[in-house]
């Protein structure tokens, strides 16, 4: 029998729970993280506005921190296209001023297993993130991934939303944590995830953490884990489209509010395409 | 214009606190030894695989670490710990046989009072052993057994060891483990097929003793298209050194049967409640949780529910209300493990002064589990800005043909809300009320009566304008 990869801790859930469940850590192949590159700091000035596009298309490991000063925005689209086979991770860190912006969105497709971590403060009174994310995996890929916010200032604004989609025998976990300091007076925070589960054999596991500090805070979070919806496959299919046809409808329909966020349009038709191809496969 | 908060009352405990003298017959040394292992066993007149598995038990608890996760249990030091304490009574079938101290403190509680208007049977435990023990005869003679755990062991011993640990085995966890070392005490209930128990069994757990612990095991088993109503009680006046309850219960709910367990806890506030509660639920079968968390210092609780047979549910009900230097960290688990199973799982709670209340749960459906639904829907009401409240669910599908739903809020009382109530005449003060009540409203209803009126006697609100 072949020896179990060695693995790193590459990041935790912010309080753990139990071991059973195998959610308290994301741990990547120690050989994916041996030359770990520096980190790359991206600031964004006081007022100002700055969008950034960034694709990845082979195996890599990367680390962004953004400061995003006060009033300023930042729009980021962050889309893996990994080769099958592929071994990812990735980091991103971003502090937000007073009145600051945040939109991120991140898209995971492809690899054979994928980390994907984000940690958002909002440190300053009035700051925003709008988080968006999209997966789909099938084949044996696995993605785990692992978003907080973080919300220390007062009145600020935390919004994650997550869609995604399971075939084969993927594995996928997702911990989206909102955690509400103690002094973020007025603060909302609401989280959404749903998940499609496309054959009987995936795996997929949903930790949706709110933690509060502060009374005076509003916090959601929903999460909702099923098959395709029977209805409107039914619907569909009595309109005259095949059943293939239909599925694919329904997995895109539900993967295009994220997909509209992502400005680049030839990159967004990319990702339509590589979720069609993968579902014409299976 | 300031804003206006909700003052909700600490719990009254009065009632509860009222401590009886410590004048136990047979007191263990503190601590964990095998000798204290053995003594105990001895004194109970265990069978010899009883000792055995006492005495594994304490192997498995000296090799476990403490839980990595969850509340700080540094204030727990086993060396200061009584693990048996005999109170200086034997076990009564009248109340008129109970010792007077002993009597005078379930009396205070309402408990023969209870029994005589709405319970077919009651069994109440002080400190380590059972003191009393009824059923109606009614059910004795549909062949319903309901009696302390040393008797069922001598008298149904095949039964008990066929069942004794075997859904909480005592590997489970540190504490599972501890237990089955030194339990002592608890209820043993049998229905036999079709029998329904129509009228609520209660058992009452009292530790009186300063730096003890209390280890009751409770053993229920409804045989098929049986039902029954299950109600347990505790409580325990409060000193300054820590007290210990880790009870175990183990629910076998058999095809087509349904039990219903309700427990309200009110532990004192040096109680570290590390109690482990645990159903099979067979084809079609239905375990129903009730579950009321107010007192103990520290509450790690979290009732699993194993949904072994197709079309077996499980319903779960609770409210915690954490208060000053409470950290109540509570929750459930389900296993769907066959198809067509179903959950659902409703919670809500309370922290303020500084408490801590945390929902956790871990639902897992199993591959194969086709058609298996869970919903969950927690809620939290933070009342100042000292508390925390934490909700961290965990859900592990490995079905495709599977609906699994989560929904929480945590928050105040919303603004939107009481100018709604206030623009159709309302008072204020009694707007907030409302809210408060209709909070845990979802709660109370699910309860026993009396247990409701015990409830929202515990949650005693007063409100005033502009406190906060």
């Amino acid at each position: 029998m072949a020896a179990a990869e060695k693995e790193i801790v590459y990041g935790r859930i912010p309080v753990p729970t139990w071991r059973w469940l195998g959610v308290n850590e994301v741990r990547v192949p120690e050989k994916v993280l041996r030359e770990p590159p520096a980190a790359r700091l991206v600031t964004i000035p006081a007022g100002e506005t700055r969008e950034f596009t960034v694709v990845t298309r082979g195996e890599a490991v990367s680390e962004l921190h953004v400061e995003i000063g006060a009033g300023a925005e930042l729009r980021l689209t962050r889309a893996r296209l990994a080769p099958d086979g592929t071994q990812c991770a990735d980091k991103v860190k971003a502090t937000l001023s007073e009145n600051a912006r945040f939109v991120y969105t991140a898209v995971n497709l492809g690899g054979e297993s994928v980390a994907d971590l984000l940690d958002v403060d909002l440190v300053g009174d009035g700051s925003s993130a709008d988080v968006a994310a999209l997966y789909f995996a099938d084949g044996r890929q696995k993605i785990d991934m692992n978003y907080i916010a973080r919300q220390r200032g007062k009145n600020t604004d935390a919004s994650l939303v997550v869609q995604g989609g399971l075939a084969d025998e993927a594995e996928k976990i997702f911990r989206g944590t909102l955690d509400f300091v103690r002094g973020a007076v007025g603060s909302v925070g609401r989280e959404r995830e749903a998940v499609t589960l496309l054959s009987p054999n995936v795996v997929n596991r949903s930790a949706p953490l709110m933690l509060s500090g502060e009374a005076e805070v509003d916090g959601r979070h929903a999460t909702s884990v099923g098959k395709l919806d029977e209805e409107k496959l039914y619907y569909l299919t009595s309109r005259g489209l095949s059943p293939a046809d239909a599925k694919r409808l329904v997995v895109l329909a539900a993967a295009a509010p994220v997909l509209e966020r992502v400005a680049d349009v030839t990159l967004a038709d990319e990702i339509r395409t590589f979720i069609e191809r993968r579902l014409s496969d299976g | 214009m300031a804003k206006q908060k909700t003052f909700i009352e600490d719990i009254e405990r009065a009632l509860y606190d009222v401590r009886g003298e410590d004048r136990p017959r047979y007191r263990s040394e503190s601590g964990l030894t095998e000798e204290i292992v053995r003594d105990i066993s001895e004194r109970k007149h265990d069978p010899d695989w009883m000792t055995e598995m006492r005495l594994k038990a304490l192997a498995v608890y000296n090799e476990i670490s403490l839980p990595g996760w969850g509340p700080d249990l540094s204030a727990l030091d086993m060396e200061k710990i009584a693990t048996y304490v005999q109170p200086d009574a034997q076990m009564a079938g009248r109340w008129e046989d109970v010792p007077d101290e002993i009597r005078d403190t379930f009396d205070r509680l309402g408990i023969p009072e209870a029994e005589k208007e709405s319970l077919a049977g009651v069994g109440a435990q002080y400190d380590s052993e059972v003191v009393y023990h009824s059923i109606q005869t009614s059910l004795t003679k549909q062949g319903v057994v309901y009696t302390d755990m040393e008797t069922a062991l001598r008298e149904h011993e095949d039964l008990v060891r066929a069942h004794f640990m075997k859904l909480v085995p005592p590997k489970d966890h540190k504490f599972a483990a501890l237990h089955g070392a030194v339990w002592s005490g608890g209820s043993f209930v049998y229905v036999p097929a079709g029998v329904e128990v129509k009228i609520p069994l209660q058992s009452y757990f009292r530790l009186n003793a300063p730096g003890a612990g209390q280890f009751e095991h409770t053993l229920i088993i409804v045989e098929k298209g049986a039902s029954l109503h299950f109600i347990e009680g505790c409580s325990a006046p409060k000193y300054n050194v820590t007290n210990l309850h880790a009870g175990c219960v183990e629910l076998y709910v058999k095809e087509g049967a349904r039990l219903r367990y309700s427990t309200i806890e009110n532990w004192s506030k040096n109680m570290m409640n590390l109690n482990t509660k645990r159903a099979l639920v067979e084809k079609g079968g239905l375990i129903e949780w009730v579950s009321g968390s107010f007192g103990s210092r520290v509450s790690m609780l979290y009732p699993t529910s194993i949904l072994s047979g197709e079309g077996a549910r499980c319903e779960f009900t609770g409210v915690t209300f954490a208060g000053r230097g409470q950290h109540l960290d509570t929750g459930a688990t389900v296993v769907h493990a066959a198809p067509r199973t179903s959950s659902v799982i409703n919670t809500r709670s309370i922290s303020k002064d500084g408490g801590v209340a945390v929902y956790r749960s871990g639902v897992k459906v199993t591959a194969g589990a086709k058609g298996a639904k869970c919903a969950v829907n927690c809620e939290s009401l933070m009342l100042d800005d000292v508390s925390r409240s934490d909700t961290i669910p965990v859900m592990d599908v490995r079905e495709d043909d599977a609906d699994v739903g989560h929904e929480a809020k945590i928050g105040r009382i919303s603004d939107e809300a009481i100018y709604y109530l206030t623009s159709r005449g309302i008072k204020e003060d009694e707007a907030r009320a409302m809210i408060v009540r209709g909070f845990v409203e979802p709660i109370a209803k699910a309860l026993p009566m009396e247990y409701a009126v015990e409830m929202n006697n515990l949650i005693d609100l007063e409100l005033e304008g502009t406190r906060g």
